[in-house]
């Protein structure tokens, strides 16, 4: 199923406004949670098996240990570090979970056109698209990078904290830094930053689907805020 | 030959802050519709030549400048970069770093999009594009996933979308094996068919010598000699080792890859003619798979009969003291199986037996070091020096000298490890390894990119290794070196022992 | 004559080279985050943690800045992508202020005199205090909020005696020290590596 980049920012919106509101009441709980089962429910349809579930299973856990812990009484380090805890997850789960299903799904090409029909500058339009190539570059390097750390045993840089981020951040830095060279250099030879408009083959169009999950999460955000400060 | 669409006139340039790669005082033209090769020593201006023509310089690497590049009519300096993108298209070396997108798709079209044509045209290009060079099933997927291989197809098919009249390629084939360099080739030769004019800067020559019109061979900034294409395919390998440079027939009993038919006739299967005493090395129920991921606290664990096995090597006796090459296709378990030798993958359970000893576990990564393909992974400190130092158990400098010395970098000793070539990084790598005690030395592609003589260096380095009581194992898939320097060769292919037979 | 060097415009390769870093300092900013859920008080020690680990990219990113906005857009950037991850827009205030202000500090010197980068560099740190702006700014709703919810008095105590309108003022403090002190630490980090190897 494709949906509009557009309805995917609005998505992402909402659910940042909404977390921002605490559910005081089982009724808005439901709501909270309803609202995070969509893009659940979008991994899913993308066939995400394994982030769904996973977070599904995260995000189920906390709500558990919540409820189930939280109260007036409960004190002591080992309570109050778990409820921290669970009460962080349920808190900002949503939120990435949103926003993990918008990277995962949204290509570069019909990210930089729907930033452009959204009147945003191209060299945003261009860092933004930068920072989304470059998070899964990041995964890759680093993993190579925590292979050579452990053949070589430092990977807790000999209980010396400041080595740890060294050792680290230096291979790192220096992979980013070449990486980038040669990304800018083949980007720019075919014709970015260039003074014409750039087109797109991506063909942004609100569909029935797109309209139907931007009117669900109006709804859940009128409906929140209405029960929560209104009733 | 038509007329020239390129034209260098006296052009010299030196990097700024670098003695490598310039160039004195070079004018070459290059005929509309011609192939031309770029050879010679690495840092010998192959790469600047094809900066030159591209605009990289002097628009985006800075230095000193002299003389007049003109393509297609165009003076280089005075036009804007992506006003050449619809001329000139470059192919890079390296497959990871050159894509801008996520997905295959975006990145066949982003050249197109950026220059502003019609959407409609655009797809209209891609699908002749892709059904040239028969990419259907690359399409729709993430390029992370991409074999080394098919990220170069999809940058081929990147490049053909904005339909230059020049392409360039630089070093195209350094990460690729035996099957993807071929299909390089084919890619190159439906560009020339379609008279485009061709500039390629390569070492590997096997699979360009049948297409190129003319070579040009770099000495230190200088353009040495100019040969025909025809000409230079007939040289024999005494006059190609003369020129250092890597042979233009790849040797045949060692065909690189398996290509498939492992399954040999009998006197090749040589696994079970190794003494299985301990003279050797043994490694035991080595079955590791990527398909299967771990469920929250479900351990993987896999079987011998699992068909999604990405390694499944139930037994396998390595002769110690030897060099054995690693062959095997691009993604056929190689690295896979590097990987779960040293210990790097946990969940591969393979148990090595070896010096009266069996290494479970973490305990591999005692006995095994891997030299990486990407060696500036592998190097964390600020000097050449305090990088072996750190692989010591105990600090000792005589001993670190010492090894240096041995492996020619003792001047370098006080320098930044990033701040050497790739050659010498990969000596400080293993010098970290030697350091280490490692009996076991892994080696991934170590001679990707490199030309003629620096390979030979590594093959020297590796046979002495090996002579020192090491066990040397090299992923590769260059055949030269399997010829130079490997006594066994060890062939994996989907993730199972194809053979070990003696050289 | 322009090209991707020279001209003071910003081209397609500082972009580029906005995108990278920024990405860089979301994944530390994730990383110490991580530390945070453990307890509140940690949650108030990003303001430590995040300026002196994230000096080393900065740094590096300052010697490779010389046109205005770079940094500008690296804090739009992270403006958003902490909207996106449920920071709320609370922040993005203080976080794009923080940027154009630390834009123009260096720019007075003219990207090259260490002093103006340092004291650039705290002032962007202001940013991470972005991360308090929604226990902060809805304190008291948030607090009975959290109580009426079931979490227990001592566990909102902790996490407002960490972090409240009054130790804000501190903590914003504390993230300008500390950036300074990263600053020095990171230019020690660029030189004895990045200088050394001859990249920057």
């Amino acid at each position: 199923m494709k949906l509009d980049p557009r309805t995917k920012f609005y998505m992402i919106l909402i659910v940042s406004a909404v977390v921002m509101l605490s559910a005081t009441t089982p009724f808005l709980w439901g709501l909270k949670i309803a609202m995070t089962l969509i893009p659940i429910i979008l991994l899913i349809i993308e066939k995400k098996y394994t982030s769904a579930f996973g977070f599904a299973f995260l995000y189920i856990a906390a709500l558990v240990l919540t409820f189930a812990f939280l109260s007036e009484e409960s004190t002591g380090l080992f309570k109050s570090l778990l409820i921290g805890y669970s009460g962080i997850v349920v808190q900002f789960l949503p939120c990435f979970i949103t926003a993990w299903y918008v990277i995962r799904t949204t290509k570069i090409d019909e990210f930089m056109s729907a930033m452009q029909k959204m009147k945003v500058p191209d060299g945003i339009a261009i860092s933004l698209a930068v920072v989304m190539r470059f998070f899964p570059t990041i995964k890759e390097e680093y993993a190579s990078i925590s292979d050579a750390m452990k053949m070589r045993g430092i990977a807790l840089g000999g209980g010396n904290a400041a080595k740890m981020i060294e050792y680290r951040m230096i291979p790192l830095l220096f992979s980013c830094v070449n990486i980038g060279d040669e990304l800018s250099a083949a980007a720019i030879t075919r014709g970015l930053g260039g003074k014409v408009k750039r087109t797109s083959v991506a063909e942004l169009r609100l569909r029935l689907v797109d309209w139907l999950l931007i009117t669900a999460f109006t709804a859940v955000a009128v409906i929140f805020v209405v029960y929560k400060y209104f009733l | 030959m038509s007329e020239n669409i390129i034209g260098i006139e006296h052009v010299s340039f030196k990097y700024k802050g670098s003695e490598m790669g310039l160039l004195n005082d070079i004018s070459l033209n290059i005929a509309s519709g011609e192939t031309l090769l770029l050879t010679g020593a690495s840092g010998s201006g192959k790469t600047t030549i094809i900066r030159l023509i591209n605009g990289l310089i002097p628009h985006y690497y800075q230095g000193d400048l002299a003389g007049n590049v003109t393509v297609a009519g165009r003076d280089v300096a005075k036009t804007e970069l992506y006003e050449l993108a619809g001329v000139v298209g470059t192919v890079f070396q390296n497959p990871r770093s050159q894509f801008f997108s996520i997905d295959t798709d975006g990145e066949i079209v982003f050249g197109p999009e950026n220059i502003g044509l019609d959407p409609k045209a655009i797809l209209e290009r891609k699908k002749s594009i892709v059904d040239q060079m028969h990419i259907e099933k690359l399409l729709g997927r993430s390029l992370f996933e991409l074999s080394g291989g098919e990220k170069q197809s999809i940058a081929c098919a990147s490049v053909s979308a904005l339909l230059p009249e020049i392409i360039l390629l630089d070093e195209p084939s350094s990460n690729l094996d035996q099957g993807a360099i071929a299909k390089l080739r084919d890619q190159i030769a439906l560009w020339k068919s379609q008279g485009k004019t061709i500039v390629i800067s390569e070492h590997r020559l096997w699979y360009l010598k049948e297409l190129v019109d003319r070579v040009i061979y770099m000495d230190s900034g200088n353009i040495a000699h100019e040969w025909s294409g025809s000409g230079f395919a007939s040289f024999d390998s005494e006059k190609i080792n003369e020129l250092k440079l890597r042979p233009l027939v790849v040797p045949d009993i060692l065909s690189p890859s398996c290509n498939g038919d492992c399954e040999c006739d009998g006197d090749c299967d040589k696994v079970t003619d190794l003494p299985e005493n301990e003279e050797g090395i043994v490694l035991k129920d080595f079955y590791f798979s990527y398909h299967l991921n771990p469920y929250l606290f479900w351990k993987k664990s896999f079987k011998e009969d699992d068909p999604n096995l990405s390694l499944c090597i139930p037994r396998l006796v390595l002769p110690k003291g030897a060099v054995i090459g690693v062959i095997g296709k691009n993604g056929t378990g190689k690295s896979t199986f590097l990987k779960c030798v040293c210990g790097l993958e946990k969940e591969c359970k393979g148990v090595i037996k070896a010096y009266g000893k069996e290494y479970k576990g973490k305990q591999r990564l005692k006995l095994s070091y891997m030299v990486m393909q990407d060696v500036n992974h592998q190097l964390f400190t600020d000097s050449v020096e305090s990088e072996v130092l750190l692989s010591m158990n105990e600090e000792d400098k005589e001993r670190c000298d010492e090894i240096l010395d041995s492996l020619g970098i003792l001047e370098f000793k006080d320098k930044h490890p990033m701040a050497l070539s790739g050659g010498q990084k990969q000596r400080v790598a293993i010098a970290s390894a030697i350091a280490a005690d490692a009996k076991l030395m892994l080696f991934d592609e170590p001679t990707s990119g490199l030309d003629f003589s620096h390979m030979e260096k590594v093959g020297e380095l590796l046979k002495r290794l090996a002579d020192s009581g090491n066990t040397v194992l090299v992923a590769t898939h260059d055949p030269e070196l399997i010829e130079m320097c490997c006594d066994y060769v060890l062939c994996i292919e989907h993730g199972k022992l194809g053979y070990l037979k003696k050289v | 004559m322009s090209s991707e060097t020279g001209s003071n415009k910003l081209k397609a390769k500082d972009f580029i080279t906005v995108g990278i870093f920024t990405a860089i300092i979301l994944v530390v900013e994730f990383a110490c985050g991580m530390l945070g859920y453990i307890h509140p008080f940690i949650v108030a020690s990003y303001v430590i943690m995040i300026p002196l680990v994230g000096a080393i990219p900065m740094m590096l990113f300052y010697t490779k800045v010389q046109k205005f906005g770079m940094i500008t857009i690296m804090s739009i950037l992270i403006a958003i992508m902490m909207f996106v991850l449920g920071m709320g827009f609370l922040g993005a205030p203080l976080i794009i202020i923080a940027g154009v202000i630390a834009d123009l500090i260096a720019k007075s010197g003219k990207y090259k005199s260490f002093k103006k980068t340092m004291l650039s560099y705290g002032v962007f740190c202001l940013w991470i205090c972005a991360n308090y702006f929604p226990v902060i700014v809805t304190a008291e709703s948030y607090r009975q909020d959290l109580i009426d919810e079931g979490y227990s008095a001592e566990y909102c105590n902790n996490l407002f005696l960490a972090i409240n309108y009054k130790t804000i003022g501190i903590l914003l403090i504390l993230c300008f020290v500390f950036g300074c002190l990263g600053a020095l630490i990171g230019k020690a980090v660029v030189k004895k590596h990045f200088e050394k190897a001859g990249i920057v």
